[in-house]
């Protein structure tokens, strides 16, 4: 009865252990893009325009995710230039596979080779379902000696059975593939039993017999004669040539299996930037400062307009976190539907003078992008960085709503009392 | 070997003798192991043989990730210059000193294979458990490569030669030049080319591209250069040659550490260092 008790005590204090470690356990929301330093999300690759054609899909059902990227002419020092760039997706394993990626147009399999900082990229990926569950996706830039930088993430809800997930794929040699992901494994498994077999026998051959201490003696005795007999030499012998008439004969067979194979397919390919559009704003930054307490970035920069209509400006956007002036008549449709509401600023931009900028007039501005954002998005360590500094991108707006934007940055000063 | 032989009047065997000379020409009877003493040697031979396991197992493996990690992790870094070239020379360090240990202390030619079933042993568990089960990945996408028929024909030399200098000559050369031939029996259907995105790509490159790394950018796996291409279809082979003539020199240096890790070495005491330790010396 005692030990029953005492047992139960144990079992009910183990259940309650592991219920309270349970509940502090809680699901991964992103993928450490907030990890990364500011200066790597504020001024290298500034995504911009991305939309997610779906948010709910079935196992199977395809999904696209579109946008375009800058890559910032202010370029850290510190981060390679994007010489090498890979266009890819994060999200939490393959619970999507990647059914086709272009970068401007082209497939983006493979990698590209000198990317220019101040210019403009298109991307499109698109994605397919395979296992049911909730996901974090993104759109993603790698870039050799950087690493990768992500874009806007958004939620994509999968529903659906994974038994029922199907890749089939066409070889070029008219292989009819059912389902990618077992291609080759039966035939992978055989060998590896085939190979298990082998070396069992080798080492159950010795293993059968006294081993360690006996042996240890009879060799100290100097009887290796009893130890390795001319019937071992033989058996091994005869193993050593089965084993080299298998691995070449192996060879031989799959050769003529598979007489038409490629290696492994690597390599960059270039692409040229999206077109300069025509960009009649010229900034620049007189001052920049940081409100550490009240959480808000304030810049003051004179404005020009060289073109020929008035422009408003709209939108502030910089490590995916768009500020928009409520002000403009285009704000309203200024974030796509798709675009994840966790990223927009609630407060907005506001400015000093809101006026649309006329052509030909330079105007000072005082642009004020206040949110906790910056704290949770953890975009302010101004003060670790070895140059600190701050980029993004500003949008503006013509009367007829066409867009233009460009980029805005220069030194920061952190600020620790209100200003 | 010394042979005693006893005979009876008539010039044949005594049987009862003959036994007794058969029992002492067992490894047992050299020893000089009575039933109770075989059967304590038996459960410690059990013992040792699962701590083994246990340990080379972790051992190899983390050896293995560290050194050649992706190369052996996915199928689509399997390419045909540096896998032949780098996965034999890492692969070949454990069994060489594990031949060391089991060769000069109890004869027995079988530690290039032990250490090749450790390893099989290991990435039967960890590549389904890791990739599979946990991340949901095909199992096809992380195919390890095998390194026993290569281990096996390096036991076998070791058994021929009985020498730890023959067997790095020939045995390592054979465990890196039969590591290519030996795996490419897995991994052919990988290579059959097939069309994305009007680009061709082997069925690895594919499942490397359907199933996406978020940390593995394609443009790691460029690592090929340009002097092997001159041999066309046959820079694997010239992988493995060059393989084979580094594997040489890693058994060999690897066989001395296997040597130098087995043994056991005492620091001489000395006066001050007792003193350090608080112990007076005694009178």
């Amino acid at each position: 009865m005692t030990i029953i008790h005492a047992l139960r005590r144990i079992g009910l204090r183990l259940a309650a252990v592991v219920g309270l470690g349970l509940l502090s356990v809680s699901s991964a929301m992103a993928h450490g893009e907030r990890a990364q330093e500011p200066y790597l999300r504020t001024r290298t690759v500034q995504f911009y325009d991305v939309q997610y054609d779906k948010s709910h899909i079935a196992v199977n059902e395809q999904f696209t995710v579109t946008g375009k990227f800058r890559l910032m002419q202010d370029w850290p020092d510190a981060v390679s230039h994007p010489d090498i760039v890979f266009l890819s997706t994060y999200s939490p394993g393959p619970m999507v596979t990647r059914v086709e990626s272009y970068l401007n147009g082209m497939p983006a399999r493979q990698s590209f080779s000198k990317l220019e900082l101040g210019r403009d990229y298109d991307f499109k990926v698109v994605l397919k379902g395979r296992v049911p569950g909730r996901y974090h996706i993104h759109p993603m830039l790698s870039i050799k000696g950087s690493g990768p930088l992500a874009g806007p993430g958004q939620w994509i809800e999968i529903s659906g059975s994974k038994a029922d997930f199907l890749q089939p794929v066409t070889t070029m040699t008219g292989i009819q593939v059912d389902n990618l992901e077992t291609y080759g494994t039966s035939r992978a498994l055989g060998w590896y039993a085939v190979w298990i077999v082998l070396a069992a026998f080798w080492l159950l051959f010795w293993l059968a017999r006294p081993l360690l201490i006996p042996r240890w003696i009879a060799l100290q005795k100097g009887r290796e004669d009893v130890l390795v007999t001319g019937r071992d030499l033989a058996v091994g012998i005869a193993l050593g040539v089965l084993v080299v008439a298998i691995s070449f004969g192996g060879y031989a067979y799959a050769k003529k299996q598979y007489p038409y194979v490629v290696p492994l397919q690597a390599g960059t390919n270039k692409v040229d930037p999206l077109p300069k559009g025509h960009s009649d704003i010229e900034i620049k930054v007189t001052k920049s400062t940081y409100d550490v307490p009240g959480r808000s970035m304030r810049i003051v920069a004179q404005i020009t307009n060289s073109g020929t209509e008035p422009l408003s400006i709209l939108e502030f956007t910089t490590a995916n976190v768009r500020f928009i002036n409520q002000q403009s008549p285009s704000a309203a449709g200024a974030v796509h539907a798709s675009f994840p509401k966790d990223l927009v600023a609630r407060g907005g931009l506001v400015l000093s003078d809101a006026r649309p900028i006329q052509p030909g007039e330079t105007r000072e501005i005082k642009i004020d992008a206040t949110d906790a954002m910056w704290e949770r998005e953890r975009l302010v360590s101004f003060l670790t960085d070895v140059d600190s500094k701050f980029g993004g991108l500003l949008f503006f707006v013509n009367p007829t709503g066409e867009r233009q934007h460009a980029e805005i940055g220069g030194p920061i000063l952190p600020v620790f009392t209100e200003l | 070997m010394m042979h005693t032989e006893i005979l009876d009047p008539s010039g044949h065997r005594a049987p009862i003798e003959s036994a007794k000379n058969q029992a002492a020409d067992t490894v047992l009877g050299i020893a000089g192991f009575g039933p109770r003493a075989a059967r304590a040697s038996r459960m410690f031979d059990i013992l040792v043989v699962v701590a083994v396991v246990l340990l080379f197992t972790g051992a190899i493996h983390l050896h293995t990730m560290l050194l050649a990690g992706d190369w052996d992790m996915f199928t689509d870094w399997k390419d045909r210059q540096y896998w032949p070239l780098v996965m034999p020379v890492v692969l070949v360090m454990f069994p060489a000193a594990l031949q060391a240990v089991f060769w000069n202390y109890f004869r027995l030619p079988i530690g290039a294979t032990v250490g090749a079933t450790c390893l099989m042993l290991a990435v039967a568990i960890t590549r389904p458990m890791q990739f599979v089960v946990w991340t949901d990945y095909p199992l096809n996408m992380v195919l390890p490569s095998q390194m026993i028929a290569g281990a096996i024909v390096m036991d076998v030399f070791l058994l021929i030669f009985r020498n730890g200098l023959f067997t790095a000559i020939f045995g390592g050369f054979a465990f890196a030049f039969l590591y290519y031939p030996s795996n490419y029996t897995i991994l052919a259907p990988f290579y059959v080319p097939t069309s994305q995105q009007g680009m061709m790509a082997s069925m690895a490159d594919l499942i490397g591209y359907v199933y996406p790394r978020s940390a593995t950018p394609e443009y790691i796996r460029i690592i090929e250069r340009g002097t092997l291409r001159t041999f066309g279809d046959s820079a694997s082979w010239v992988s493995a040659l060059f393989s084979g003539f580094i594997c040489i020199f890693m058994h060999f240096i690897w066989w001395k550490l296997g040597m130098v890790m087995s043994s056991a070495k005492f620091l001489p005491n000395n006066t001050k260092v007792m003193a350090m330790m608080g112990i007076k010396k005694t009178a």
